[in-house]
């Protein structure tokens, strides 16, 4: 992988790096990268959880009835996190936060991870945390630093340097200016 | 009366002579003053005309084109420039108050507010103003991957040291070219 940064991939290598040789990414970044996906779920489940119960305030359900949305809602915001996360790893491998991070999630051999993979990657990441994060400390230790979801799924995170999203704007509105520097001005009427 | 009022009061015996003299040179000379002017007035028109031609002529392009382009001129032109004789030039321009008084009328000009708030105006600047929020969050984002990248590997090393293992040589990854 070229343009691959020097500082913090991580790697302890003695021979010049091959082209095609890529950094595997540590904890720190991951955490980093879920907290914020983590941040961008809860603001929705917020925003959608509030708006829910402003209309339901407004209807005068049976208390039981009540208790029963509120459990649809609560399988709701789960079954939309993981779709959040299957959605984003199956397309393009990567969560906002990890667009952020400049990280990508693939397969053991490099290729995009298929839906059914990422369900299984999401289960993993669940039964990584559930003994007190336990599953997550591989990545301190394994050469390839993958996690226990890493390994049940079969996938690695990579570095995936690109352009910044202040660069991505730049660049449309360059786009956009020259477009209409170029096409000539409608004739007046 | 003095000796000397009688002398200016006495009538010249020399005038009618001196004017004579004067009306015979005049008229002699009339005919070499014209052809004098004459002439002077077609060199005048002689240079005027060749300045012309020169000015509308090709050449005069082409040898300010070399001029320009030669080594030696540019040479001496960064040679004067680097000269203290320059630096002199410029105090002094700058002591005179000329710059001042130049930027004192250019900031009492209209036009100049004028042009400034067209600038201000124009989509270029206003989409550089509106840049500017992304581009400190660029920043912002560039060290936290960076610090977050050097925060990897140092836990990765405690981590390491604290169970008495190696470092590890990390795997090439085949065709995972992100």
């Amino acid at each position: 992988m070229s343009g691959v940064p020097a500082v913090g991939v991580g790697l302890v290598i003695a021979d010049p790096v091959p082209e095609q040789q890529v950094a595997y990414v540590g904890l720190v970044t991951r955490v980093i990268s879920f907290a914020i996906d983590a941040a961008l779920i809860t603001l929705v489940d917020i925003i959608v959880g509030v708006g829910a119960a402003l209309i339901l305030s407004l209807l005068h359900l049976p208390h039981d009835l009540r208790i029963v949305l509120a459990a649809l809602g609560g399988a709701a915001a789960i079954l939309g996190s993981i779709a959040y996360f299957v959605i984003f790893w199956s397309t393009t491998g990567q969560t906002p936060g990890a667009r952020l991070m400049q990280i990508r999630v693939r397969t053991d051999d490099g290729q995009r991870v298929k839906p059914r993979r990422a369900v299984v990657r999401c289960i993993g990441v669940v039964l990584a945390a559930l003994p007190l994060f336990a599953g997550f400390i591989p990545i301190l230790f394994d050469s390839r630093r993958r996690g226990f979801q890493d390994r049940f799924a079969g996938t690695v995170v990579v570095e995936a340097p690109g352009p910044s999203i202040a660069e991505v704007s730049r660049a449309k509105k360059r786009a956009v200016y020259e477009a209409s520097r170029r096409s000539p001005p409608a004739p007046l009427d | 009366m003095t000796d000397g009022e009688r002398a200016r009061s006495r009538p010249s015996v020399l005038s009618p002579v001196i004017g004579l003299g004067t009306r015979a040179a005049t008229a002699t000379l009339r005919p070499v003053a014209g052809v004098v002017e004459a002439a002077a007035g077609a060199s005048l028109r002689l240079q005027r005309r060749a300045v012309d031609r020169v000015l509308e002529s090709d050449e005069l392009e082409r040898v300010v084109i070399v001029a320009v382009n030669s080594a030696h001129i540019q040479e001496a032109l960064k040679l004067a420039l680097e000269s203290d004789g320059a630096a002199r030039l410029v105090d002094s321009l700058f002591d005179s108050g000329l710059i001042d008084r130049v930027f004192e009328r250019l900031l009492e000009s209209e036009a100049l507010w004028h042009l400034i708030d067209e600038i201000a105006a124009s989509p270029a600047v206003t989409a550089a103003i509106s840049q500017q929020g992304l581009g400190f969050a660029d920043e912002l984002g560039d060290q936290v991957r960076s610090r977050s990248r050097k925060a990897d590997d140092w836990m990765e090393r405690a981590a390491r040291r604290l169970v008495g293992r190696k470092p590890s040589v990390l795997p090439a990854e085949p065709g995972a070219g992100t």
